[in-house]
Protein backbone atom coordinates (compact mmCIF):
# COMPACT_ATOMS: atom_id res chain seq x y z
CA UNK A 1 0.00 0.00 0.00
CA UNK A 2 1.08 3.90 -0.55
CA UNK A 3 1.94 5.73 2.22
CA UNK A 4 -1.14 8.15 3.42
CA UNK A 5 -0.86 11.36 2.69
CA UNK A 6 2.14 11.47 0.68
CA UNK A 7 5.29 13.10 1.88
CA UNK A 8 4.84 16.25 0.11
CA UNK A 9 0.96 16.37 0.43
CA UNK A 10 -0.74 19.32 1.65
CA UNK A 11 -1.29 20.06 5.59
CA UNK A 12 -3.89 21.81 7.05
CA UNK A 13 -3.45 25.33 7.14
CA UNK A 14 -3.64 26.75 10.81
CA UNK A 15 -6.11 29.46 11.98
CA UNK A 16 -7.30 30.53 15.34
CA UNK A 17 -10.01 28.13 15.18
CA UNK A 18 -8.37 24.78 14.20
CA UNK A 19 -4.87 25.85 15.67
CA UNK A 20 -5.34 23.92 18.94
CA UNK A 21 -6.87 20.27 17.46
CA UNK A 22 -3.85 20.49 15.06
CA UNK A 23 -0.65 21.24 17.45
CA UNK A 24 -1.54 20.01 20.92
CA UNK A 25 -0.79 16.45 20.46
CA UNK A 26 -3.67 15.57 22.34
CA UNK A 27 -7.32 15.83 21.06
CA UNK A 28 -9.02 19.10 21.80
CA UNK A 29 -12.71 19.99 21.24
CA UNK A 30 -14.56 23.35 21.42
CA UNK A 31 -16.59 23.48 24.20
CA UNK A 32 -19.18 26.16 25.46
CA UNK A 33 -18.83 27.66 28.56
CA UNK A 34 -22.54 28.50 28.66
CA UNK A 35 -24.10 25.24 27.60
CA UNK A 36 -21.29 22.61 28.02
CA UNK A 37 -22.08 22.06 23.97
CA UNK A 38 -18.96 20.48 22.52
CA UNK A 39 -18.94 20.80 18.86
CA UNK A 40 -16.43 19.87 15.69
CA UNK A 41 -15.53 21.39 13.53
CA UNK A 42 -15.07 24.27 16.16
CA UNK A 43 -17.15 27.31 15.09
CA UNK A 44 -16.86 31.26 16.36
CA UNK A 45 -20.65 30.74 17.79
CA UNK A 46 -22.18 27.92 19.77
CA UNK A 47 -24.49 25.61 17.50
CA UNK A 48 -26.42 24.88 20.23
CA UNK A 49 -27.18 28.16 22.41
CA UNK A 50 -24.86 30.96 20.31
CA UNK A 51 -22.69 31.82 23.31
CA UNK A 52 -18.82 32.93 22.05
CA UNK A 53 -17.19 31.62 24.85
CA UNK A 54 -14.85 28.29 24.56
CA UNK A 55 -13.27 26.03 26.92
CA UNK A 56 -11.22 22.87 25.48
CA UNK A 57 -12.18 19.60 26.08
CA UNK A 58 -10.02 16.77 25.75
CA UNK A 59 -11.19 13.34 24.17
CA UNK A 60 -10.08 10.00 25.28
CA UNK A 61 -9.28 9.53 21.67
CA UNK A 62 -10.68 5.77 20.59
CA UNK A 63 -13.83 5.56 18.22
CA UNK A 64 -15.07 3.34 15.70
CA UNK A 65 -15.24 3.75 12.19
CA UNK A 66 -18.43 5.55 11.14
CA UNK A 67 -17.94 5.58 7.29
CA UNK A 68 -15.09 5.25 4.85
CA UNK A 69 -14.21 5.06 0.99
CA UNK A 70 -11.49 3.83 -0.73
CA UNK A 71 -10.23 6.07 -2.98
CA UNK A 72 -8.96 4.21 -6.19
CA UNK A 73 -8.68 7.48 -8.67
CA UNK A 74 -6.03 9.74 -7.40
CA UNK A 75 -7.93 13.20 -7.28
CA UNK A 76 -4.54 15.17 -7.38
CA UNK A 77 -0.90 13.97 -9.31
CA UNK A 78 0.88 13.65 -5.75
CA UNK A 79 -1.87 11.02 -4.46
CA UNK A 80 -1.04 8.77 -7.78
CA UNK A 81 1.26 6.32 -5.70
CA UNK A 82 -1.10 6.32 -2.41
CA UNK A 83 -4.20 5.14 -4.07
CA UNK A 84 -6.00 3.05 -3.28
CA UNK A 85 -5.96 4.47 0.47
CA UNK A 86 -8.75 4.90 2.51
CA UNK A 87 -10.32 7.45 4.27
CA UNK A 88 -12.59 7.00 7.54
CA UNK A 89 -15.13 8.36 9.74
CA UNK A 90 -14.32 8.40 13.53
CA UNK A 91 -17.11 8.46 15.92
CA UNK A 92 -15.79 9.58 19.23
CA UNK A 93 -16.00 7.32 21.92
CA UNK A 94 -16.76 10.17 24.48
CA UNK A 95 -18.39 12.52 22.45
CA UNK A 96 -20.42 10.60 20.21
CA UNK A 97 -22.23 13.33 17.42
CA UNK A 98 -18.15 13.97 16.73
CA UNK A 99 -17.19 12.58 13.95
CA UNK A 100 -13.32 13.09 12.42
CA UNK A 101 -11.55 12.59 8.91
CA UNK A 102 -8.45 10.42 9.19
CA UNK A 103 -6.64 7.48 7.41
CA UNK A 104 -6.33 4.36 9.80
CA UNK A 105 -2.69 3.79 9.50
CA UNK A 106 -1.90 0.34 10.03
CA UNK A 107 -4.31 -1.08 7.96
CA UNK A 108 -4.95 -2.21 4.58
CA UNK A 109 -7.57 -0.48 2.40
CA UNK A 110 -9.21 -3.58 2.45
CA UNK A 111 -9.78 -4.25 5.59
CA UNK A 112 -11.04 -1.17 7.03
CA UNK A 113 -14.90 -1.45 7.94
CA UNK A 114 -17.66 0.22 9.70
CA UNK A 115 -17.23 -0.68 13.35
CA UNK A 116 -13.40 -1.13 13.47
CA UNK A 117 -12.27 0.17 16.67
CA UNK A 118 -9.15 2.68 16.24
CA UNK A 119 -7.81 5.12 18.87
CA UNK A 120 -5.63 8.12 17.77
CA UNK A 121 -1.69 8.45 17.12
CA UNK A 122 -0.13 11.68 16.58
CA UNK A 123 1.68 12.10 12.88
CA UNK A 124 4.22 15.00 13.71
CA UNK A 125 5.68 17.37 10.70
CA UNK A 126 6.77 20.61 10.76
CA UNK A 127 4.71 23.23 8.17
CA UNK A 128 6.23 25.84 6.02
CA UNK A 129 5.64 28.53 8.41
CA UNK A 130 7.90 26.59 10.73
CA UNK A 131 5.21 25.84 13.07
CA UNK A 132 5.16 22.08 14.64
CA UNK A 133 2.40 20.35 13.80
CA UNK A 134 0.29 17.13 15.95
CA UNK A 135 -1.94 15.92 13.47
CA UNK A 136 -4.78 13.69 14.60
CA UNK A 137 -4.66 9.84 13.10
CA UNK A 138 -5.99 6.71 14.00
CA UNK A 139 -4.48 2.82 14.29
CA UNK A 140 -6.52 -0.06 15.19
CA UNK A 141 -7.27 -0.46 18.55
CA UNK A 142 -8.60 -3.78 20.49
CA UNK A 143 -11.82 -4.31 20.49
CA UNK B 1 -44.73 30.02 -6.41
CA UNK B 2 -48.53 28.66 -6.83
CA UNK B 3 -48.56 29.51 -10.74
CA UNK B 4 -47.50 33.46 -10.81
CA UNK B 5 -44.77 32.24 -13.39
CA UNK B 6 -44.01 29.80 -15.84
CA UNK B 7 -41.41 28.02 -17.87
CA UNK B 8 -41.98 29.09 -21.60
CA UNK B 9 -38.96 28.33 -23.29
CA UNK B 10 -36.61 25.80 -23.42
CA UNK B 11 -33.33 25.43 -25.39
CA UNK B 12 -29.66 24.10 -25.27
CA UNK B 13 -26.66 23.86 -27.43
CA UNK B 14 -25.56 20.85 -29.16
CA UNK B 15 -24.19 18.32 -26.16
CA UNK B 16 -20.64 17.63 -26.48
CA UNK B 17 -18.44 15.11 -24.34
CA UNK B 18 -15.69 17.24 -22.45
CA UNK B 19 -13.62 18.79 -24.63
CA UNK B 20 -15.55 18.66 -27.82
CA UNK B 21 -17.33 21.88 -28.03
CA UNK B 22 -15.17 23.67 -30.72
CA UNK B 23 -16.87 26.70 -29.59
CA UNK B 24 -16.17 28.58 -26.28
CA UNK B 25 -18.46 28.25 -23.36
CA UNK B 26 -19.68 32.00 -24.31
CA UNK B 27 -21.03 31.02 -27.67
CA UNK B 28 -22.52 27.88 -26.31
CA UNK B 29 -24.55 29.92 -23.44
CA UNK B 30 -25.79 32.48 -26.27
CA UNK B 31 -26.74 29.71 -28.12
CA UNK B 32 -28.40 27.81 -25.46
CA UNK B 33 -30.43 31.02 -24.28
CA UNK B 34 -31.00 32.29 -28.35
CA UNK B 35 -33.09 28.65 -28.57
CA UNK B 36 -34.71 29.12 -25.72
CA UNK B 37 -36.45 32.57 -26.46
CA UNK B 38 -37.00 31.25 -30.01
CA UNK B 39 -38.77 28.13 -28.62
CA UNK B 40 -41.19 30.49 -26.33
CA UNK B 41 -42.31 32.88 -29.49
CA UNK B 42 -40.42 35.72 -27.97
CA UNK B 43 -38.16 38.22 -29.42
CA UNK B 44 -34.44 38.33 -27.82
CA UNK B 45 -34.89 42.35 -27.24
CA UNK B 46 -37.81 41.33 -24.35
CA UNK B 47 -35.08 39.43 -22.25
CA UNK B 48 -34.19 41.54 -19.05
CA UNK B 49 -32.96 39.40 -16.68
CA UNK B 50 -30.38 36.09 -16.17
CA UNK B 51 -30.25 33.95 -13.43
CA UNK B 52 -27.83 30.78 -12.54
CA UNK B 53 -25.25 29.12 -10.31
CA UNK B 54 -21.94 28.26 -8.46
CA UNK B 55 -19.98 31.11 -9.65
CA UNK B 56 -21.20 30.94 -13.26
CA UNK B 57 -18.63 32.29 -15.61
CA UNK B 58 -21.04 33.94 -18.30
CA UNK B 59 -22.07 37.27 -16.38
CA UNK B 60 -25.10 39.09 -17.88
CA UNK B 61 -23.43 42.07 -18.25
CA UNK B 62 -21.80 40.54 -20.84
CA UNK B 63 -24.75 38.61 -22.07
CA UNK B 64 -27.05 41.29 -22.62
CA UNK B 65 -24.08 43.26 -24.56
CA UNK B 66 -23.38 40.81 -26.52
CA UNK B 67 -27.39 39.57 -27.17
CA UNK B 68 -28.10 43.59 -27.90
CA UNK B 69 -30.78 43.75 -24.87
CA UNK B 70 -32.41 46.95 -24.76
CA UNK B 71 -31.97 46.69 -20.62
CA UNK B 72 -30.87 44.94 -17.73
CA UNK B 73 -33.23 44.83 -15.34
CA UNK B 74 -32.59 41.84 -12.76
CA UNK B 75 -29.17 39.25 -12.59
CA UNK B 76 -28.43 36.73 -9.86
CA UNK B 77 -27.12 33.47 -8.97
CA UNK B 78 -27.27 31.04 -5.83
CA UNK B 79 -24.50 29.79 -3.07
CA UNK B 80 -23.43 27.05 -2.40
CA UNK B 81 -21.96 23.71 -3.52
CA UNK B 82 -22.55 22.83 -7.05
CA UNK B 83 -25.88 21.19 -8.71
CA UNK B 84 -27.51 21.40 -5.67
CA UNK B 85 -28.37 25.44 -6.93
CA UNK B 86 -30.12 24.47 -10.02
CA UNK B 87 -33.58 24.74 -8.82
CA UNK B 88 -32.94 27.55 -6.29
CA UNK B 89 -31.77 29.53 -9.95
CA UNK B 90 -35.21 28.94 -10.78
CA UNK B 91 -36.71 29.93 -7.69
CA UNK B 92 -35.19 33.19 -8.06
CA UNK B 93 -36.36 33.73 -11.24
CA UNK B 94 -39.74 33.00 -10.35
CA UNK B 95 -39.58 35.17 -7.05
CA UNK B 96 -38.02 38.23 -9.51
CA UNK B 97 -40.72 38.05 -12.42
CA UNK B 98 -43.47 37.88 -9.34
CA UNK B 99 -42.24 40.28 -7.30
CA UNK B 100 -41.84 42.45 -10.50
CA UNK B 101 -38.34 43.15 -10.64
CA UNK B 102 -38.47 41.50 -14.09
CA UNK B 103 -40.96 40.59 -16.76
CA UNK B 104 -38.80 37.84 -19.25
CA UNK B 105 -36.23 35.92 -16.96
CA UNK B 106 -33.62 33.30 -18.17
CA UNK B 107 -32.11 30.58 -16.22
CA UNK B 108 -29.32 28.54 -17.87
CA UNK B 109 -25.96 27.17 -17.64
CA UNK B 110 -22.86 26.44 -19.74
CA UNK B 111 -20.08 24.59 -19.16
CA UNK B 112 -17.20 23.96 -21.15
CA UNK B 113 -15.03 22.36 -18.79
CA UNK B 114 -11.91 21.71 -20.56
CA UNK B 115 -11.78 25.22 -20.92
CA UNK B 116 -11.23 26.36 -17.58
CA UNK B 117 -9.94 24.47 -14.69
CA UNK B 118 -12.25 21.15 -13.32
CA UNK B 119 -15.15 21.41 -10.51
CA UNK B 120 -14.35 20.31 -6.79
CA UNK B 121 -10.91 19.76 -8.49
CA UNK B 122 -8.70 18.57 -5.50
CA UNK B 123 -6.71 21.03 -3.45
CA UNK B 124 -5.81 22.10 -0.09
CA UNK B 125 -8.06 23.60 2.50
CA UNK B 126 -8.32 26.00 5.13
CA UNK B 127 -11.59 26.46 7.09
CA UNK B 128 -13.45 23.42 7.20
CA UNK B 129 -11.47 21.83 4.36
CA UNK B 130 -8.56 21.45 6.83
CA UNK B 131 -10.49 18.78 8.70
CA UNK B 132 -10.51 16.67 5.33
CA UNK B 133 -7.85 17.71 2.88
CA UNK B 134 -4.65 16.66 4.45
CA UNK B 135 -6.66 12.89 4.69
CA UNK B 136 -7.01 12.85 1.18
CA UNK B 137 -10.50 13.64 0.93
CA UNK B 138 -10.93 16.53 -1.21
CA UNK B 139 -13.45 15.82 -4.22
CA UNK B 140 -17.45 15.48 -4.59
CA UNK B 141 -16.76 11.36 -5.61
CA UNK B 142 -15.36 10.98 -1.88
CA UNK B 143 -17.42 13.22 0.15
CA UNK B 144 -20.56 11.52 -1.52
CA UNK B 145 -18.51 7.51 -1.09
CA UNK B 146 -18.54 8.61 2.51
CA UNK B 147 -21.91 9.37 2.91
CA UNK B 148 -23.42 6.67 0.53
CA UNK B 149 -21.18 3.71 2.58
CA UNK B 150 -23.17 5.22 6.17
CA UNK B 151 -26.43 5.05 4.00
CA UNK B 152 -25.90 1.51 2.08
CA UNK B 153 -24.45 -0.05 6.09
CA UNK B 154 -27.90 2.06 7.68
CA UNK B 155 -30.63 0.68 5.48
CA UNK B 156 -28.98 -2.21 3.81
CA UNK B 157 -28.61 -1.08 0.77
CA UNK B 158 -27.08 -3.25 -1.44
CA UNK B 159 -24.61 -2.09 -4.61
CA UNK B 160 -27.50 -3.21 -7.39
CA UNK B 161 -29.63 -0.38 -6.02
CA UNK B 162 -26.68 2.23 -7.57
CA UNK B 163 -26.82 0.37 -10.21
CA UNK B 164 -30.35 0.92 -10.65
CA UNK B 165 -30.41 5.07 -11.22
CA UNK B 166 -27.29 4.21 -13.76
CA UNK B 167 -29.52 1.52 -15.89
CA UNK B 168 -32.30 3.68 -15.95
CA UNK B 169 -30.49 7.32 -17.12
CA UNK B 170 -28.83 4.90 -19.65
CA UNK B 171 -31.78 3.53 -20.97
CA UNK B 172 -33.32 6.78 -21.34
CA UNK B 173 -30.53 7.92 -22.93
CA UNK B 174 -31.46 5.48 -25.96
CA UNK B 175 -33.96 7.22 -26.98
CA UNK B 176 -32.80 10.95 -26.90
CA UNK B 177 -30.94 11.70 -30.01
CA UNK B 178 -29.37 14.87 -27.97
CA UNK B 179 -27.65 12.11 -25.20
CA UNK B 180 -24.50 12.00 -25.81
CA UNK B 181 -24.92 8.30 -24.32
CA UNK B 182 -27.42 7.52 -26.99
CA UNK B 183 -26.80 4.69 -29.19
CA UNK B 184 -24.09 3.26 -26.62
CA UNK B 185 -26.10 1.37 -24.14
CA UNK B 186 -25.00 0.23 -20.46
CA UNK B 187 -25.38 -3.02 -18.76
CA UNK B 188 -25.25 -4.30 -15.14
CA UNK B 189 -22.88 -6.47 -16.21
CA UNK B 190 -21.00 -3.73 -17.36
CA UNK B 191 -21.87 -1.45 -14.14
CA UNK B 192 -20.58 -4.04 -11.93
CA UNK B 193 -17.51 -4.66 -14.14
CA UNK B 194 -16.63 -0.97 -14.43
CA UNK B 195 -13.54 -0.04 -12.24
CA UNK B 196 -13.70 2.11 -8.98
CA UNK B 197 -13.77 5.50 -8.44
CA UNK B 198 -13.92 6.05 -4.52
CA UNK B 199 -15.88 2.80 -3.24
CA UNK B 200 -18.46 2.24 -3.03
CA UNK B 201 -18.69 4.33 -6.47
CA UNK B 202 -17.82 2.51 -9.77
CA UNK B 203 -16.87 4.54 -13.10
CA UNK B 204 -20.94 4.42 -14.12
CA UNK B 205 -21.93 5.91 -10.40
CA UNK B 206 -20.23 9.03 -11.28
CA UNK B 207 -21.46 11.33 -14.24
CA UNK B 208 -19.18 12.35 -16.85
CA UNK B 209 -17.94 15.75 -17.69
CA UNK B 210 -19.77 17.55 -20.87
CA UNK B 211 -19.55 20.73 -23.05
CA UNK B 212 -22.89 22.15 -23.52
CA UNK B 213 -25.38 24.58 -22.58
CA UNK B 214 -29.24 24.47 -21.35
CA UNK B 215 -31.51 27.28 -20.91
CA UNK B 216 -35.54 28.20 -20.06
CA UNK B 217 -37.59 31.53 -20.02
CA UNK B 218 -39.78 32.18 -17.45
CA UNK B 219 -42.16 35.12 -17.59
CA UNK B 220 -45.53 36.07 -15.48
CA UNK B 221 -48.69 33.69 -15.98
CA UNK B 222 -50.71 36.38 -17.79
CA UNK B 223 -48.28 36.76 -20.35
CA UNK B 224 -46.77 33.60 -20.91
CA UNK B 225 -50.52 32.51 -22.03
CA UNK B 226 -50.25 34.61 -25.22
CA UNK B 227 -47.27 33.02 -26.13
CA UNK B 228 -46.18 29.62 -28.97
CA UNK B 229 -46.42 27.06 -26.58
CA UNK B 230 -48.54 25.95 -23.17
CA UNK B 231 -47.25 27.49 -20.42
CA UNK B 232 -45.81 25.34 -17.60
CA UNK B 233 -46.10 26.83 -14.44
CA UNK B 234 -43.92 26.55 -11.23
CA UNK B 235 -46.25 24.95 -8.54
CA UNK B 236 -43.38 25.31 -6.14
CA UNK B 237 -40.11 25.89 -5.37
CA UNK B 238 -37.95 25.53 -2.12
CA UNK B 239 -33.92 25.70 -1.01
CA UNK B 240 -32.93 25.48 2.33
CA UNK B 241 -31.46 22.90 5.60
CA UNK B 242 -32.58 22.22 8.74
CA UNK B 243 -30.49 23.08 12.19
CA UNK B 244 -27.60 21.44 12.05
CA UNK B 245 -27.84 20.33 8.46
CA UNK B 246 -24.95 22.76 6.98
CA UNK B 247 -22.02 21.17 9.56
CA UNK B 248 -19.09 20.76 7.55
CA UNK B 249 -16.64 17.96 7.64
CA UNK B 250 -19.39 15.48 7.65
CA UNK B 251 -20.50 16.68 10.97
CA UNK B 252 -24.09 17.30 9.96
CA UNK B 253 -26.84 16.46 12.56
CA UNK B 254 -28.55 14.50 9.93
CA UNK B 255 -25.59 13.16 8.38
CA UNK B 256 -25.57 10.91 6.24
CA UNK B 257 -27.83 13.47 4.60
CA UNK B 258 -28.46 14.73 0.66
CA UNK B 259 -29.38 17.71 1.88
CA UNK B 260 -32.71 17.29 0.97
CA UNK B 261 -35.81 16.73 3.51
CA UNK B 262 -36.00 20.62 4.75
CA UNK B 263 -36.14 21.54 0.83
CA UNK B 264 -38.40 18.53 0.05
CA UNK B 265 -41.11 19.32 3.25
CA UNK B 266 -41.15 23.14 2.16
CA UNK B 267 -41.75 21.81 -1.77
CA UNK B 268 -44.55 19.84 -0.47
CA UNK B 269 -46.24 22.27 1.61
CA UNK B 270 -46.09 25.27 -0.62
CA UNK B 271 -47.29 23.02 -3.23
CA UNK B 272 -50.47 21.54 -1.31
CA UNK B 273 -49.57 18.40 -2.94
CA UNK B 274 -46.74 14.94 -2.26
CA UNK B 275 -44.24 12.82 -3.60
CA UNK B 276 -47.08 10.15 -4.63
CA UNK B 277 -49.06 13.00 -6.58
CA UNK B 278 -46.76 13.09 -8.98
CA UNK B 279 -46.05 10.85 -12.76
CA UNK B 280 -41.98 12.19 -13.46
CA UNK B 281 -39.06 13.28 -11.95
CA UNK B 282 -35.52 14.23 -12.68
CA UNK B 283 -33.09 13.74 -9.86
CA UNK B 284 -29.40 14.91 -10.10
CA UNK B 285 -27.34 12.30 -10.41
CA UNK B 286 -23.76 14.18 -9.58
CA UNK B 287 -22.97 10.53 -8.04
CA UNK B 288 -25.86 7.42 -7.66
CA UNK B 289 -25.66 7.11 -3.86
CA UNK B 290 -27.00 10.46 -3.26
CA UNK B 291 -29.53 9.99 -5.49
CA UNK B 292 -31.39 7.06 -3.39
CA UNK B 293 -30.38 9.21 -0.39
CA UNK B 294 -32.91 12.17 -1.80
CA UNK B 295 -35.72 9.85 -3.11
CA UNK B 296 -35.91 9.14 0.25
CA UNK B 297 -35.44 12.51 1.78
CA UNK B 298 -38.02 13.86 -0.63
CA UNK B 299 -40.26 11.75 0.60
CA UNK B 300 -40.73 8.85 -2.01
CA UNK B 301 -40.14 6.10 0.15
CA UNK B 302 -38.76 5.31 3.72
CA UNK B 303 -34.89 5.00 3.32
CA UNK B 304 -34.77 1.43 4.20
CA UNK B 305 -36.96 0.98 1.76
CA UNK B 306 -35.37 2.42 -1.49
CA UNK B 307 -33.47 -0.37 -2.78
CA UNK B 308 -36.95 -2.21 -3.47
CA UNK B 309 -38.49 1.54 -4.29
CA UNK B 310 -36.27 1.37 -7.48
CA UNK B 311 -35.41 -1.84 -8.58
CA UNK B 312 -38.35 -3.94 -10.85
CA UNK B 313 -37.96 -1.29 -13.48
CA UNK B 314 -40.20 1.21 -10.97
CA UNK B 315 -37.84 3.52 -11.85
CA UNK B 316 -37.75 3.41 -15.57
CA UNK B 317 -40.08 4.19 -18.75
CA UNK B 318 -42.47 3.16 -19.53
CA UNK B 319 -43.77 1.09 -17.61
CA UNK B 320 -42.37 2.19 -13.80
CA UNK B 321 -44.42 4.06 -11.27
CA UNK B 322 -42.14 7.15 -10.97
CA UNK B 323 -39.58 7.39 -14.08
CA UNK B 324 -36.68 9.20 -13.50
CA UNK B 325 -33.98 11.42 -15.64
CA UNK B 326 -36.04 10.51 -19.25
CA UNK B 327 -33.99 12.63 -20.79
CA UNK B 328 -31.17 10.11 -20.06
CA UNK B 329 -29.66 13.00 -16.97
CA UNK B 330 -26.46 13.59 -16.24
CA UNK B 331 -24.98 10.29 -16.67
CA UNK B 332 -26.69 9.52 -19.71
CA UNK B 333 -27.99 12.80 -21.73
CA UNK B 334 -24.87 15.44 -20.68
CA UNK B 335 -23.87 16.61 -17.71
CA UNK B 336 -24.54 20.29 -18.06
CA UNK B 337 -24.29 20.42 -14.56
CA UNK B 338 -27.76 19.60 -14.13
CA UNK B 339 -29.35 21.86 -15.78
CA UNK B 340 -30.94 19.50 -18.78
CA UNK B 341 -32.74 17.85 -15.91
CA UNK B 342 -34.80 21.33 -15.86
CA UNK B 343 -35.70 21.16 -19.82
CA UNK B 344 -36.71 17.52 -19.32
CA UNK B 345 -38.98 18.23 -16.64
CA UNK B 346 -40.24 21.41 -18.46
CA UNK B 347 -40.77 19.26 -21.38
CA UNK B 348 -42.18 16.23 -19.49
CA UNK B 349 -45.35 18.71 -18.86
CA UNK B 350 -45.30 20.08 -22.82
CA UNK B 351 -45.63 16.29 -23.81
CA UNK B 352 -42.17 16.35 -26.04
CA UNK B 353 -40.02 13.98 -23.78
CA UNK B 354 -38.44 10.76 -25.72
CA UNK B 355 -39.39 9.08 -22.89
CA UNK B 356 -43.15 10.79 -22.09
CA UNK B 357 -44.66 10.06 -19.56
CA UNK B 358 -48.58 9.44 -20.23
CA UNK B 359 -50.86 12.16 -18.24
CA UNK B 360 -47.81 14.43 -16.30
CA UNK B 361 -50.02 16.81 -14.33
CA UNK B 362 -46.82 17.77 -11.60
CA UNK B 363 -43.47 16.99 -12.75
CA UNK B 364 -40.50 16.97 -10.17
CA UNK B 365 -37.06 18.26 -10.20
CA UNK B 366 -34.11 17.23 -7.41
CA UNK B 367 -30.95 19.64 -7.77
CA UNK B 368 -27.95 17.92 -6.92
CA UNK B 369 -27.74 15.95 -3.86
CA UNK B 370 -24.96 15.92 -0.97
CA UNK B 371 -24.74 19.50 -0.81
CA UNK B 372 -26.20 21.99 1.34
CA UNK B 373 -28.34 23.48 0.69
CA UNK B 374 -30.83 21.42 -1.42
CA UNK B 375 -33.39 22.80 -3.74
CA UNK B 376 -36.11 21.13 -6.15
CA UNK B 377 -38.88 22.67 -8.00
CA UNK B 378 -42.08 21.26 -8.88
CA UNK B 379 -44.04 22.61 -12.24
CA UNK B 380 -47.60 21.76 -13.24
CA UNK B 381 -49.88 21.71 -16.19
CA UNK B 382 -51.77 24.81 -16.48
ZN1 LIG C 1 -23.51 26.87 23.99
Amino acid sequence: MGRIPPEDWALPMIDALNEDFFTAGRLLLQACRACSAVQHPPEHVCRSCQGADFESRESVGTGTVYSFTVAHYPAHPSLSDSVPYAAVLVELDDYKHVRLTGNVLDVEPSEVAIGMRVRVVWQEVQDASGQMLKIPQWQRAEA
Amino acid sequence: MQRKTAVVGVGESEYFNRGGATVSEFELACTAIRNAVEDAGLPLSDVDGFVSYLDARNDPVRLSAALGLPVLNFSSQTWGGGGNGVASSLMIADAAVSAGYAEVVVAFRALAQGQFGRFGQARAGGGPASYTAHYGVMTAAQICAIQTQRFMYENDVPQDALAEISLASFAHAQRNPRAVRYGRPLTREEYHESRWIAEPLHLFDCCPENDGAAAVVITSMERARDLRKPPVPILAAAQGIEHGGGIPAFNESNFPTAHHRHAGEMLWQRAGVGPGDVQVAQFYENFTGPVLMAMAEMGFCAPEEIASFVSNGNIQWPDGNLPINTSGGNLGEAYIHGFENINEAVRQVRGESTCQVEGVELSLSVSGPGFAPGSTILFCRD
